[in-house]
């Protein structure tokens, strides 16, 4: 038996305290350190850690800790928003083809199909190099990978459900489609939905450091977790605590986000 | 007769709750042994505790010994092997225990070859002689998906018996099956009996006669009665027991509610006729159904009554003929009672916001719902509860409740009570009819079974060519 809160599994609840932690670290940075992530002091490189750079140092002397918490922030503005706004459109779509079907669905599934040929990181580079280092092409780019998912899952979904005799029978007590959907459709997607953005956030997330990394996504000064990797590649030696930052925060971004989707059961 | 399967004070409990009290029985070669009991009453649990398939929480106590041996002792590993060769269980839901991807021949041959380790050709020269042996020849390359519900179960009957297990324990075998279907199954474990032993959980009265030998009666996991068949159906002791036997419906009262004069009609059929997948289920059917009318529909499983109801509601088109409504009605008076209860409520969500959807939508009279709760049999406090935490028998009766709010003029009920065990099932219809009449709602009745439409209706259609 699992104990449970706020009817989360004992994992999610982990991911999601992970995530909060990591929000917060982000924010308060903000609000309370407020460094200039982008200002450089040359005769302090790679400083270790002191009472005022709790993080230390990079190569051009910036605060690690102002550069990590605006390099969290951009990472999880651009998963919430690229969320959102595929979500939304997946979530729309399915529910319009799998309650309509007919043409409306053939056309939609082809659109899906189209989607699916190409491989998700090859469209976001596609995007990405229409406008070297702009963040609107590659949030596009991310939101058009991530919403097929949940185009398929709300569109099998809500095709089973249309199809069930719970539905028939509220149609036939004369209500409407509005009350079907409210009613009989939201509550069997919220729960799957809610999966797929958790899992879409933490592709998201990947997605931008990866292009970072491979040097086509955003460009320096601008912090951001895949740069930062790549420019401190190389002083591996010299500073490994420093390589290691970036590193660590993306994995715990990815593993609290995929602790909050998933469920040992 | 040697004694083939003991169990000694078995008992399974969940957390400290005990749902099955201590039980003792011993199964002999040629013996059949039948529990009867409503749902609810631990049946299907025994049967799991001895085939060592309880889901984990529950535990069981007590010895089931196997030629002497006790099973209950055995690593799962171990255990796992007596099945098929030693225990077979014939499972409750032959669709939930066949591959719906793997033609029926395929099934049963594949037990053949690989538990009883017989080469491929000869496994599918076994499974096609036993497939023909329950009269499925002609199915034995199709998809369980394109059997019926009676075909599909002796296909499992022969996949569960091809191990050669001489002891077979059959979990509810005949639920939802019509009055030939279930005689065929029935007839299908007498055949068992005489290859081994037989031990039947139902709650079907004519299935432990038809079988004979012993019978246990259980209720709340507890023994109520037990005796040979004949001595314990003809003369039952236990209050319990004659409840049970009277629910059958051969044992019921005529319920029909007095004919009155001539009836406005509500609908009319002329010459209806309907195809699905190039097979006829019906031509030129005639029907009129008057105010308060209760017609009976009966026929076997797959001959198309579910469809004719969705054709006279208008959720199917018909291939031709004339449906005729009474005039300047709404179409939400002509209603549908489902098969499987929880089915037709929205889960997760209180009965209660449902009704008042349903009264704000059409600005019924909240005040009429209490008594009509109340004429049902249900306690508002119901309400408050979500479908899933309401008994299947409750639920069926909210339906109907729900029905009769709109003051419906036609009630579609397919098959409402064929998943409710007998004494629920007896009271839903006897219900439904009732209340259906006072408001004057025809009522058109499906069900397989056609001793409860003869105690029910005014008049039985039979679709299928069968009477």
């Amino acid at each position: 038996m699992t104990r449970r809160l706020l009817g989360l599994r004992r994992g999610q609840l982990a991911g999601l305290v992970l995530i909060a932690a990591l929000v917060c670290f982000a924010l308060l940075e903000g609000l309370l350190h407020g460094a200039d992530p982008a200002s450089q002091d040359l005769a302090n490189p790679f400083a270790g850690p002191s009472l005022s750079e709790p993080l230390g140092t990079d190569q051009y002397g910036r605060s690690m800790l102002a550069r990590l918490a605006a390099a969290v922030r951009l990472s999880l503005a651009l998963s919430l928003l690229c969320v959102v706004t595929s979500a939304t459109i997946g979530v729309a779509m399915g529910v319009v083809a799998g309650w309509r079907q007919g043409l409306l669905d053939k056309c939609m599934s082809l659109l899906l199909n189209i989607a699916l040929a190409l491989p998700g990181l090859v469209l976001v580079l596609l995007f990405a190099s229409l406008a070297p280092g702009s963040f609107l092409m590659l949030y596009v780019g991310i939101s058009a990978v991530l919403w097929v998912e949940y185009f398929r899952v709300v569109r099998a979904i809500t095709r089973r459900v249309a199809a069930s005799p719970q539905v028939q029978a509220s149609r036939m007590l004369g209500f409407g489609a509005l009350y079907c959907v409210r009613r009989h459709l939201w509550p069997a997607i919220v729960g799957p939905v809610l999966t797929l953005a958790a899992f879409g956030a933490s592709a998201s997330i990947l997605a931008l450091a990866a292009l970072g990394f491979i040097a086509v996504g955003l460009r320096p000064p601008t912090a951001e977790l895949g740069l930062m990797m790549v420019e401190l590649f190389p002083y591996y030696n010299e500073a490994p605590w420093v390589l290691a930052q970036p590193i660590l925060a993306v994995f715990l971004l990815v593993l609290g986000l995929n602790l909050l989707a998933g469920g040992e059961e | 007769m040697s004694v083939l399967l003991q169990v000694e004070a078995l008992s399974v409990s969940a957390n400290d709750v005990t749902l099955l009290e201590p039980l003792s029985l011993s199964l002999k070669t040629g013996e059949a042994l039948t529990i009867l009991g409503e749902t609810g009453a631990g049946k299907s649990l025994l049967v799991q505790a001895i085939m060592g398939l309880l889901p984990s929480p529950l535990q069981a106590r007590g010895r089931v010994l196997l030629d002497g041996q006790d099973i209950g002792r055995l690593k799962p590993a171990l255990r796992a092997r007596l099945w098929g060769r030693q225990l077979a269980m014939l499972p409750q839901e032959p669709w939930h225990a066949l591959d719906p991807l793997m033609p029926a021949e395929q099934q049963v041959a594949e037990v053949y070859r690989y538990v009883g380790g017989l080469s491929a050709p000869d496994a599918l020269e076994r499974s096609r002689q036993d497939l023909a042996g329950v009269g499925l020849a002609g199915a034995a390359e199709r998809l369980p998906g394109h059997l019926s519900g009676g075909m599909a179960q002796r296909l499992a009957f022969c996949a569960a018996t091809a191990g050669g297990a001489p002891i077979v324990l059959a979990d509810e075998p005949t639920k939802g099956l019509d009055a030939s279907r279930r005689d065929q199954v029935a007839a299908l474990l007498r055949r068992a009996r005489e290859r081994g032993a037989v031990l039947t959980v139902t709650h079907n009265i004519e299935v432990a006669r038809q079988l004979g030998g012993h019978i246990l009666v259980m209720r709340d996991g507890r023994l109520v009665e037990q005796g040979e068949a004949e001595e314990l159906l003809a003369r039952p002791k236990d209050g319990y027991t004659r409840a049970l036997i009277g629910a059958d419906p051969q044992h019921w009262p005529d319920i029909t509610p007095t004919d009155g004069a001539a009836r406005e009609p509500v609908l009319t059929v002329r010459g209806l006729h309907k195809s699905r997948g190039g097979r006829l289920l019906f031509e030129g059917l005639h029907m009129t159904v008057g105010r308060g009318e209760i017609i009976g529909i009966s026929g076997d499983s797959g001959c198309g009554k579910s469809s004719l109801g969705d054709i006279l509601l208008g959720l199917l088109p018909a291939d031709g003929g004339e449906i005729r409504r009474a005039p300047q009605i709404a179409r939400h008076r002509y209603l549908k009672l489902y098969q499987d209860p929880p089915a037709a409520f929205a889960p997760g969500i209180p009965l209660g916001r449902l009704f008042d959807d349903l009264i704000g939508l059409h600005r019924l009279d909240r005040r009429r719902l209490a008594p009509l709760l109340q004429r049902l049999r249900l306690d508002p406090g119901l309400l408050q509860r979500t479908s899933v935490a309401v008994s299947g028998g409750e639920l069926q009766r909210l339906a109907i409740a729900r029905a009769l709010l709109l003051e419906p003029l036609l009630l579609f009920a397919d098959e409402p009570v064929s998943r409710l065990d007998p004494i629920t099932a007896r009271e839903v219809i006897a219900l439904l009819v009732q209340s259906a009449t006072e408001q004057d709602c025809a009522v058109l009745l499906v069900s397989h079974d056609l001793e409860l439409l003869r105690k029910t209706c005014h008049h039985v259609v039979s679709l299928g060519g069968r009477a």
